[in-house]
């Protein structure tokens, strides 16, 4: 019995796509990417349940092929995968063609630009200023006083004039 | 009326199969007729509330069990009715009522409505489902309906959150399916029934534990459980306001309520309790802090259900029926007051400030918020102070480090949360300061949330009777020896 057995390659070979799916959904940041890594990810975890029900010495199940008795792998975990492989093709189709849509309107699948977007339009729609403002700070603190005009003037250096040059006069 | 008397026990499934085949139906009935079509959601949901009462009335809350097709469990595929399965199976036909989306505004409204039939049916599957592979079915039908109703608006930021819901919800699924597969591998089991048999022999390990983290994270992104809440917010202020109500309100209720089966049925008594409580304490306060920042009125009752539903998850990770009863308590209380909320928010979707002074032009609908915001601080006599005062008791009795911590911060949740709701009550109450006003809520959204604060305000009047159904529907659920017995009457049972 070596530690290579044919079964624990399959199951290295499962759980590793589910790692590079999950990873590559994680880390990338364009979003037909992350739908492809999803597929991946979705191939290992329906490999994973195959294997659940894999024996190495039998046959497929169906009845009246075989002689009776003969050992077969277990045909639940099969029936299963099938229901998966539906739903995972549902999923992804629908996501890509949200994904169309997505990029009629905004003409990017990038995250990170469709991040900054998404936020502006969501604080337009809801009549605030983009998150982190001075204008409009979280909590609603009270803003700290302005600086007067004449004070930050004669900081830079220009020559004070006017009616209320005598606040900023040293 | 004599549909009580003639109902049986396999009509149940019923409730499933008839919005799911108006669903369908529903394209073509519009080709024909326009007006049966839009008659027909509402009617199909009317006939599945009324056939789950008629049920309730007929059993009297006793469990049964339904094979479907007439196969017998573990092979076939069961629907297990209990009380606790009946009132969540109930609430979702009604709540899809209550929330039905009326108006023409959107671009297709006989597709709207197909794929609202079809996030009844689908949840209502989620509530009665025995099996846990079927369950993964149900719930993967209910996030593509969830999609399909967030799209609505057809903007760009809808789908922005949409896809950005879809793929983590889509990442979820896939590491359900490998817990499912870790399960299978483990106990050889897909019924529930069985899995509880079987799982102190083979699922009280490190491996089981692992399935069921992956189940955690799974279910949990629906639930908003901690780490998986980022599509919340983008969601509920993208979404047409009825429908954060139904996502917020119902859905994420029945994805706890899988947890919790899986919790109390197969995995009692090991660490995966544990991990339900620290994800939910985060859940609390990252929520919480986050709805306190908030400067618009969805966005806010979005975080504020993120810190709702981290709640909910402490109090079902407590031990034993103390802990369902508490979970169920706040689980419920949650479910009447953020849907009334997000029905209200349909109009005031815009920053706070703009609400200054809504209250003059709408004292109803203001009058319902101090409520509702009342009840879920958790002021005496209201029902949230004592669904808030379970979870503290139970926590104080668990008495472990970590269950100290988790205590410390619902109770520090509670003032951040008592500080954003009161700033919003104030703000409605203020003079306006310019000569804009706020629009007032539609009438139909004042009725509704009025419903619900009637509902709230009679279960603080009738809090013994109330506390007694609860508190009867814990020990039914946490009665793990009941639940196989009602599935396995003789084969099976006497084995174990």
């Amino acid at each position: 019995m070596s530690y290579l057995s044919f079964e624990s390659i399959l199951y290295t070979g499962a759980i590793g796509l589910i790692v590079i799916g999950t990873l590559g959904m994680v880390m990338s940041s364009h979003l037909f990417r992350m739908v492809l890594a999803l597929a991946i990810a979705e191939a290992g975890a329906n490999l994973l349940m195959v294997l659940a029900g894999y024996r190495g010495e039998a046959v497929a199940p169906i009845l009246g092929v075989y002689p009776a008795g003969t050992a077969m792998v277990d045909p639940v975990p099969q029936v299963l995968v099938l229901t998966a492989i539906v739903i995972g093709v549902g999923v992804q189709a629908l996501a890509v063609s949200v994904l169309m849509r997505l990029y009629q309107s905004y003409g990017s699948l990038d995250v990170r630009v469709l991040r900054e977007r998404f936020e502006l339009d969501l604080s337009k729609a809801a009549g605030i200023g983009p998150p982190g403002s001075q204008e409009a700070p979280a909590g609603e603190r009270p803003l700290p006083p302005p600086i007067p005009i004449a004070a930050r003037r004669s900081e830079l250096g220009v020559p004070v004039g006017g009616a209320r040059a005598g606040e900023s006069a040293p | 009326m004599s549909l009580p008397m003639t109902v049986t026990a396999n009509q149940i499934v019923l409730a499933v199969v008839l919005p799911l085949l108006a669903a369908f139906l529903m394209q073509p009935l519009a080709s024909v007729s326009r007006p049966l079509a839009k008659f027909l959601g509402p009617l199909t949901l009317a006939v599945s509330a009324l056939l789950l009462v008629a049920i309730w009335y007929r059993f009297g809350g006793a469990p049964f069990v339904v094979a479907i097709g007439g196969y017998a469990p573990p092979l076939g595929i069961v629907f297990y009715v209990d009380r606790l399965a009946l009132l969540f199976a109930t609430l979702v036909p009604l709540l899809t009522l209550l929330f039905w989306t009326r108006g023409e505004a959107d671009a297709d409204p006989v597709r709207r409505d197909a794929v609202m039939l079809l996030l009844a049916a689908a949840a209502t599957g989620l509530a009665l489902s025995g099996d846990l592979f079927n369950i993964y079915v149900f719930y993967e039908l209910t996030a593509v309906a969830s999609f399909g109703l967030v799209t609505l608006q057809a903007t760009g930021g809808a789908y922005i959150a949409t896809v950005r819901y879809l793929l983590l919800s889509a990442l979820g699924s896939v590491l359900a399916l490998v817990g499912i597969a870790v399960i299978y591998l483990q106990a050889g089991a897909l019924n529930l029934a069985q899995l509880a048999q079987l799982a102190p022999a083979t699922l009280h390990d490190p491996a089981g534990l692992a399935a069921f983290a992956l189940l955690l994270i799974g279910f949990g992104v629906k639930a908003e459980l901690f780490p998986l809440n980022t599509w919340v917010p983008e969601v509920y202020a993208t979404a047409p306001a009825r429908i954060a109500a139904l996502l917020a309100g119902l859905i994420s209720k029945l994805a706890v309520i899988v947890i919790v089966r899986l919790l109390v049925l197969a995995f009692d008594g090991t660490g995966a309790a544990s991990l339900m409580l620290a994800l939910g304490a985060l859940g609390v306060i990252t929520g919480e802090l986050a709805a306190w920042r908030a400067r618009d009125l969805p966005r806010m009752l979005a975080y504020s259900s993120i810190g709702q539903l981290g709640i909910v998850f402490i109090a079902f990770a407590l031990p034993g029926p103390a802990g369902v009863l508490a979970g169920l308590a706040v689980a419920l209380h949650h479910l009447i007051i953020k849907p009334a909320l997000f029905g209200l928010a349909t109009r005031w979707n815009g920053s706070l400030q703009r609400l200054t002074g809504a209250a003059r032009s709408a004292p109803l609908a203001a009058g319902l918020v101090v409520l509702f915001a009342l009840s879920l601080v958790g002021v005496p006599p209201l029902p949230g102070f004592w669904a808030k005062l379970l979870v503290v008791i139970g926590l104080a009795d668990l008495g472990t480090p970590l269950a100290l911590a988790a205590l410390a911060l619902v109770l520090l949740a509670t003032a951040i949360e008592a500080n954003y709701l009161f700033r919003l009550v104030v703000r409605l109450y203020q003079a306006p300061a310019t000569d804009s006003r706020p629009a007032a809520p539609a009438r139909l959204d004042v009725a509704v949330a009025s419903l619900f604060g009637l509902m709230l305000l009679g279960a603080t009047v009738a809090i013994d009777p109330v506390a007694d159904l609860l508190g009867n529907i814990a020990r039914e659920t946490a009665d793990v020896p009941a639940y196989i017995k009602t599935v396995f009457p003789d084969t099976l049972a006497q084995r174990s």
